[in-house]
């Protein structure tokens, strides 16, 4: 099982995480058209490699963050906090 | 169908006259030469990309068609499914569709000559709480209204049925009752494939295994590289040399989205394994599928004696097909509430395949905004039992530059239309 | 035990110690110490099973785990490996696979038909006519292979446990134990992992003094603390070193599932020794090396009378001795290193007897050892994600590299002197070791809150480790003849060869036309010389070919021990064993268990709408909401306003997900300034929790707001009926139940029966005047107690679930994924003064917007079947009448105790909506009823004059 780093836990079980998906930006509901929503609502990049996501320590201290992470080997890069910025790195887990 | 009958038969005198003579059978299919232009490229070598070549050959007389694959045919989840078939789906777009399917599963092993083992052994939706009793009812009713063999029954019928099953009601997942569905069953396979490989391959279609596509060619369209919307595919560039082709169909499943992006086509799909496990054999005790939405689980009993276990996708999003152990503890722990006496059978093997999930728990077929370019993916984790339909359904769209009726439910417009199909409730976990 | 030799062969044995069994009902016995095979052999049962599609009988092949030939069935246990599984006192052992009998088997029959039922048979035969494929079926079935499962086996103890050890080293041979131990003394602490039965690996059948090594670096592991863990197996490695371990030695339980996070892994699993392909191969007396040394040496057992050894290694003629050492005569040795081999082998059904030579000759004998080479188990490395690659000089396979926290060691790698093995074993435990501490430093520094890590981060140590020499080997895998490749699949090479011949000839393709590998042996015995017949069919190299990828478990574990101890917990109120003491009748809501109803749910229902009743709801979700901005939350995730909620004010608010489906519906409450009371449904609670936090910290990290679950830290009890104000009032001195002061859809705070800090609020669901208090859970019972002794006067009952469900139906009331569905957007629920499209944004709002602006969809309806007495089925379709055509379905359906009639709701398209539309609906049993819709959803009271009173 993959551990993932939580910002505040340090590096967690997978399974003690909830995992929330591809990050995306969310359109301004009162000027998008249905094109737009709905392709926040429904379309994926789905890359296999890097890719931004949301994770929830749900069985920790129920922070939301954003990982890179790449969806081929399982590689993490540092995790972020929403709201503060990319950069601080996180030692390689392995 | 048929015209064109594949060479050496298969049958019961066959076998014993190759036997006394020492003979031996030739090759199932030709290992092709590799051509520059083709009038049609099928991406992917499982049970999708394989019935589309077949019936497009068959049904329409297209034969100078490539079905390219990265690995070797039958290398994605239709060779790792559990090989469940049934047509009691939810939806009435649903249902009928897959009963075609089921149709043809039936005549399959007459139509191409090899035997499928086509197991009709009956199929259990068990339902541990009153809601999903609910949802059984109701499938049931739709199922019927469409001639479907579906029904409801209760603990007393299913033991009678499944002895294994512990039907007391005092356990921690009782079970209330099951949508029962006679026609649903098994399947082997691999038999499937290489039926539609060998039956494509006699009509000239070429096979081409280990070749990767790396790109895909479209000039026109409105996004980066000339691809995207409004543009046109010329062709696939591959690992083994490009291909010229004015038809380019996506059947690869759990890599769908990859391969949609190199033509500039965003899918509303993301790729989750799904695992499966067997245990070693025992005498045959398990006569039916058995499935459990609530417990996350599914098993049947092969007639080698070994048990088959799936369950519901993995949560996380990955390519990585290497499998978790936390899969194989939930499994066991499910099944053994089913059923409490198996408890010394020993897990066999794990593996996991690749699953392309919606998120109306349907298809994504026919055309898309690149002309030429059509897709056949988003089968999550139910797509095997839809080969043959979506061959024959995907074939004639092609042929024709029509959709079908029976799939113009399931085309990619619906998502901006935001027209989604129920299949949600029904399709979770059933297999 | 007339084949058991004399002392001192047979070092693990105790003949003091004497262990009966039975062996197909035979009453026999062996020592403590042998296996069950080594006893049988013991005893002169040398056939112990038949195989799968041939039936032809089979003996021991490689007297370890991995033996295909001896699997039988224990008691109630099928498929015991009797060449690894220990005797015990009482063992009903019998033979699988045999129908009628061991000795006489009619399905043997299949081997004359054998030259037609090559692999594969089965996929060109049976077609036709398609009806009959059931009944050959049928038939196939009664050849499945295995023992049987006694379905009454109880649950018996199985375990788990979870370990954070720093190393964990697989296989306990001379590598391993030396590697345990280097890691052991630098720092490490350290799981040493062993399949057989006690530590040594190849040394327990070797010489004196490798015994003695043996011994004494066993001693040494277990003094310097390293946690041995005998008859136990790596059985996978997941990713960042997740090792699952299966324990088959801890006492008490049948086999305990071990969850290490390693940091470093070490495989020292050592090398299997292959079987050898020609005709005859398997013939009972047809053995390996290591099996003749091993029933030798460990267990005293004279595995046959007159040998021929074919050797080109150190294992055939180490054999050579242990064969001499227990009194055989060796008719011939075969030195494939001399470019001598064999052909061939012949014998009557149960026996080898003789073998035919290349050079033409034969040899008679009741015993042929084979040592043609070694095959690396490389399957933990392989699910690190190495891809093993052949080396044609040693003929074996060894590993590429796997990533750097899975170190390799021994046999797998390379060859060399016991000395030698146990130097790279130790470099291999230093080497761990330090890599351990170093990831051990990571985790600790990585974990913001854990006490400051001592010192700076150690320096990763890169590999220096000399390589150990891989010795030069002759390629033997395939004589001149057809032989068995799997065992426990029957395939031989033959087949094989057929198979790539029909174009199934990649490894992959291979395997899955003839299953070869695929049983339960797992490819250990069977997948290098797969691949070599393959390679040989194809005209191609082994590298050419490659491999084929190990899948986990590296060998099986029990469904028992995968899943423990079975605990699947459930919640609930702290009233339940009131309810239970008072003849409730549970049921299993979600994760909930609650009260369905108390004998009678409708006599329920006419007191409560009479009297008063009085329901525990604990399982509502409750949020605690406090902060300036919970306005703002509540305006964002409800579909309607919540700016200017007045303190005391209660609102109903219903949710979207952002696709517009419904999410949830409840009430929330304004308690204060800046605090508020969110209820959710019982199953939405977590999710909804979840849903605000996503809010709150990835859109809105701005907003304050405080969110705090307090769902089973309020119980939660709904007073409804006519006398509910009545019964309350007699139970609080400090809240002003006046409908004036205390309005409908308001919400109180005050002492209820000496209870301070509850919280009262009126609201209704069951659609009588009602109060649902929240009570701090310690004091329910006494509040729940005092409403019912208050109120004995006024007729105050308990009432469960399923009366709820008969009053909101009665009331009109849809819930939440019973009359919606996962497509149901806001606009169906009919609601649509509640979808407030002008505020600025909310959860969902473009979807919603986009659905009422095209009037595109099914609403619910209040509908009541023509013929009162008749309850459709919820889940009973609306068609067009006269028709198939689905145009809705019964979502819920009572008989109304109130209304002594059938009462619906149901989800129709708009064409069917209209108030007195007659609805056709087809009922399970396939009569057609006629319903009509009615004008409101409510049944009951459509103005509500009663919960407002
Ligand atoms: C464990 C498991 C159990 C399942 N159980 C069932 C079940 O019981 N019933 C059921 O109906 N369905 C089941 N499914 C789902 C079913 O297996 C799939 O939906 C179905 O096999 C999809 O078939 P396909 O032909 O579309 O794709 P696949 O069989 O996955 O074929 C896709 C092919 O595309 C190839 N490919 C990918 N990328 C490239 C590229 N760049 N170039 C060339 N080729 C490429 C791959 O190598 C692969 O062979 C299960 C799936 C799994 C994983
Ligand atoms: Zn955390």
């Amino acid at each position: 099982m993959l551990l993932v780093p939580c910002p505040n836990c340090g590096p967690m079980n997978a399974a003690d995480l909830s995992y929330n998906g591809e990050s995306h930006r969310r359109p301004d509901p009162k000027t998008c058209t249905p094109e737009e929503w709905r392709t926040y609502l429904y379309l994926r990049e789905n890359p296999s490699g890097w890719l931004l996501e949301n994770w929830y320590c749900s069985s920790g201290c129920r922070r939301h963050f954003k990982i890179e992470r790449h969806t081929l080997t399982g590689e993490l890069r540092a995790p972020v906090l929403p709201g503060r910025k990319p950069g601080a790195t996180q030692g390689d887990m392995k | 169908m048929g015209k064109n009958k594949p060479p050496a038969k298969y049958s019961a005198a066959g076998l014993l006259w190759r036997g006394l003579r020492k003979q031996s059978w030739p090759r199932v299919w030709r290992e092709p030469e590799f051509k520059s232009t083709y009038d049609v490229v099928i991406i992917g070598g499982g049970v999708h990309g394989l019935a589309t070549a077949y019936y497009l050959a068959s049904n329409h007389g297209i034969t100078n068609i490539a079905v390219v694959d990265k690995q070797y045919l039958g290398s994605g989840g239709s060779g790792r499914n559990t090989a469940i078939v049934r047509s009691n789906y939810l939806t009435p777009e649903g249902v009928a569709f897959y009963d075609r399917s089921l149709d043809l599963y039936n005549s399959m092993s007459n139509d191409l000559n090899l035997n499928v083992m086509f197991s009709e052994r009956g199929h259990l939706t068990l339902a541990h709480t009153d809601s999903a009793l609910r949802t059984m009812n109701w499938r049931a009713e739709v199922n019927k209204l469409q001639g479907i063999n579906s029904s409801v029954i209760t603990p007393a019928e299913i033991k009678k049925l499944t002895p294994s099953l512990d039907v007391s009601a005092d356990t921690r997942y009782p079970i209330l009752g099951a949508l029962y569905h006679p026609p649903g069953g098994t399947i082997r396979h691999d038999a499937v494939v290489w039926g539609y490989a060998r039956g494509a391959d006699a009509y000239g279609v070429d096979l081409h295994q280990k070749t990767e596509v790396l790109d895909i060619l479209v000039e026109g369209g409105s996004g980066p590289e000339g691809k995207g919307p409004s543009g046109k595919v010329t062709g696939v560039r591959t690992s083994k040399g490009d291909i010229h082709a004015p038809v380019v169909v996506n059947c690869t499943a759990g890599w769908a989205s990859q391969l949609s992006n190199m033509a500039g086509v965003t899918l509303p799909i993301t790729t989750h394994p799904l695992q499966a496990a067997v245990t070693e054999p025992v005498k045959t005790f398990l006569p039916t599928v058995v499935v459990s939405g609530s417990l996350h689980v599914y098993v049947s009993q092969t007639d080698r004696g070994e048990l088959v276990f799936g369950a519901s996708v993995d949560p996380v999003a990955t390519y990585n097909m290497s499998g978790t152990l936390e899969f194989t503890e939930e499994l066991a722990g499910h099944v053994l509430e089913l059923m409490p006496g198996i408890s010394k059978m020993r897990l066999l093997r794990q593996w996991a395949g690749l699953c392309d999930m919606t998120p109306d728990y349907s298809p994504v077929m026919g055309p898309t905004p690149v002309d030429g370019f059509y897709v056949d993916v988003g089968w999550g984790t139910y797509g095997f039992k839809a080969g043959p339909v979506s061959g024959e359904q995907m074939a004639a769209c092609v042929a024709n530059g029509t959709t079908p009726e029976l799939i113009k439910p399931f085309e990619l417009s619906r998502f901006t239309e935001g027209t989604l199909v129920g299949e949600k409730g029904a399709a979770a976990v059933g297999h | 035990m007339s084949h058991r030799l004399p002392a001192p062969l047979g070092d693990v044995i105790d003949r003091s110690s004497v262990i009966s069994f039975t062996w197909n009902g035979k009453k026999l016995q062996g020592f403590e110490g042998d296996t069950i095979a080594s006893a049988l052999l013991a005893n002169g049962e040398h056939i112990l099973g038949r195989s799968m599609k041939y039936h032809r009988p089979r003996g021991v092949l490689t007297a370890d785990f991995w033996d295909p030939n001896t699997t039988v069935q224990v008691d109630d246990e099928p498929n015991v490996r009797a060449s690894h599984r220990k005797l015990a006192d009482g063992m009903a052992v019998s033979a699988q696979n045999v129908w009628p009998s061991l000795k006489f088997d009619v399905k043997a029959a299949n081997g004359l038909v054998g030259r037609f039922l090559t692999a594969g048979f089965y996929y060109k035969t049976f077609m036709k006519p398609a009806k009959l494929w059931p009944a050959y079926e049928h038939v196939l079935a009664k050849f499945a292979p295995g023992g049987s499962v006694d379905l009454d086996t109880p649950h018996g103890r199985y375990d788990k446990r979870h370990a954070h050890p720093d190393v964990v080293v697989a296989g306990g041979g001379p590598s391993g134990m030396a590697a345990a131990l280097a890691a052991a003394e630098a720092g490490s602490s350290v799981m040493l992992v062993e399949h057989e039965h006690q530590l040594g690996g190849h040394l327990l059948w070797g010489s004196n003094d490798d015994r003695a090594a043996a011994n004494e670096l066993a001693a040494a592991c277990a003094a310097a603390g390293v946690e041995i863990l005998t008859n136990s197996t790596v059985a996978g490695r997941y990713e960042d070193n997740w090792i699952s371990i299966s324990q088959r030695s801890h006492p008490g339980v049948i086999e305990r599932l071990i969850k290490a996070r390693g940091k470093t892994l070490v495989g020292a699993a050592g090398t299997i020794e292959r079987p050898y392909v020609f005709q005859g191969n398997d013939l009972p007396g047809v053995m390996t090396s290591g099996a003749a040394q091993r029933l030798i040496r460990m267990y005293g057992v004279k595995p046959g009378t007159r040998a021929v050894v074919f050797t080109a290694n150190e294992s055939g003629d180490s054999a050579v001795e242990a064969l001499q050492s227990a009194g055989i005569s060796i008719a011939r040795v075969v030195d494939a290193r001399a470019g001598e081999g064999i052909t061939s082998a012949s014998g009557s059904k149960s026996r080898v007897k003789r073998v035919t030579l290349s050079d033409g000759t034969t040899v008679e004998c009741d015993l042929l050892v084979t040592a043609v080479g070694w095959t690396t188990p490389t399957s933990l490395l392989n699910m690190a994600g190495d891809r093993p690659v052949y080396d044609a000089d040693a003929a074996r396979f060894f590993p590429a590299g796997p990533p750097d926290n899975v170190l390799a060691t021994g046999g797998m790698i390379g060859d060399g002197s016991r000395d030698e093995l146990i130097a790279h074993g130790r470099a291999t435990g230093e080497l761990a070791a330090g890599r351990a501490a170093v990831v051990r430093h990571r985790l600790q520094a990585a974990t913001a809150r854990a006490a400051a890590v001592d010192g700076p981060e150690p320096d990763y140590p890169a590999d220096e480790r000399t390589p150990l020499d891989r010795a030069q080997h002759p390629e033997l895998y395939r004589s001149t003849t057809h032989g068995i490749v799997d065992y426990s699949e029957d395939v031989s090479s033959k087949d094989l060869f057929s198979a790539a011949g029909e174009g199934f000839d990649s490894v992959e393709l291979i395997k899955r036309f003839t299953t070869a590998t695929m049983g339960p042996s797992q490819g250990k015995l069977e997948t290098v010389n797969t691949v070599a017949v393959l390679a040989e069919a194809r005209n191609e190299t082994i590298a050419e070919v490659g491999t084929t990828v190990w899948r986990p478990p590296y060998a099986p574990i029990s469904l028992g021990a995968l899943a423990g101890r079975i605990n699947e917990p459930t919640r609930v109120s702290v009233l339940q064993p009131w309810h239970e003491a008072n003849g409730a009748t549970p049921i299993l809501a979600g994760q909930w268990v609650r009260p369905e109803h108390y004998g009678d749910p409708a006599a329920e229902v006419r007191n409560t709408r009479t009297n008063v009743g009085i329901i525990d709801v604990t399982p509502l979700g409750k949020l605690d909401l406090q902060g300036p901005d919970v306005p703002k939350l509540l305006n964002l995730l409800y579909t309607n306003k919540w700016m200017a909620l007045p303190i005391g004010g209660v609102r109903y608010g219903l949710m979207c997900a952002e696709d517009g489906v419904v999410l949830d519906d409840g009430v929330t409450a304004r308690l204060g300034e800046e605090h508020y009371l969110m209820t959710t449904t019982s199953s939405g609670a977590a999710k909804i929790w979840n849903w605000i936090e996503m809010w709150l910290q990835t859109e809105h990290p701005d907003w304050q707001v405080h969110v705090t679950p307090v769902t089973t830290g309020l119980t939660s009890i709904n007073i409804a009926g006519p006398n509910s104000r009545e019964l309350l009032g007699r139970l609080t001195t400090d809240i002003d139940l006046d409908p004036t002061a205390f309005p409908y859809m308001n919400v109180r705070r005050g002492t209820i029966a000496g209870v301070q800090n509850c919280i009262a609020w009126r609201i209704g669901f069951t659609g009588e005047l009602s109060y649902e208090i929240h009570v701090p859970s310690g004091h329910a019972v006494h509040v729940w107690e005092q409403l019912l002794d208050q109120g004995a006067d006024l007729g105050v009952k308990a009432f469960g679930l399923e009366a709820q469900r008969i009053m909101r139906l009665e009331k009109g009331h849809f819930i939440v994924g019973q009359d919606t569905d996962g497509l149901s957007k806001a606009p169906v629920t009919g609601l649509n003064p509640l979808l407030k499209l002008d505020k600025d944004d909310w959860a969902g709002m473009p979807e919603v917007a986009w659905t009422m602006e095209s009037g595109d969809h099914p609403v619910i309806v209040a509908c009541q079947p023509d013929n009162g007495s008749v309850v459709p089925e919820e889940a009973a379709q609306i068609l067009r009448a006269g028709t198939t055509e689905i145009v809705g379905r019964i979502t819920s359906s009572r008989m109304s105790p109130t209304l002594n009639r059938s009462i619906c709701l149901a989800q129709v398209t708009k064409e069917f909506a209209a108030p007195g539309t007659s609805l056709e609906v087809l009922l399970v049993s396939g009569e057609r009823i006629t319903a009509t819709v009615q004008e409101h959803h409510a049944h009951f009271d459509p103005e509500g004059a009663r919960l407002r009173g």
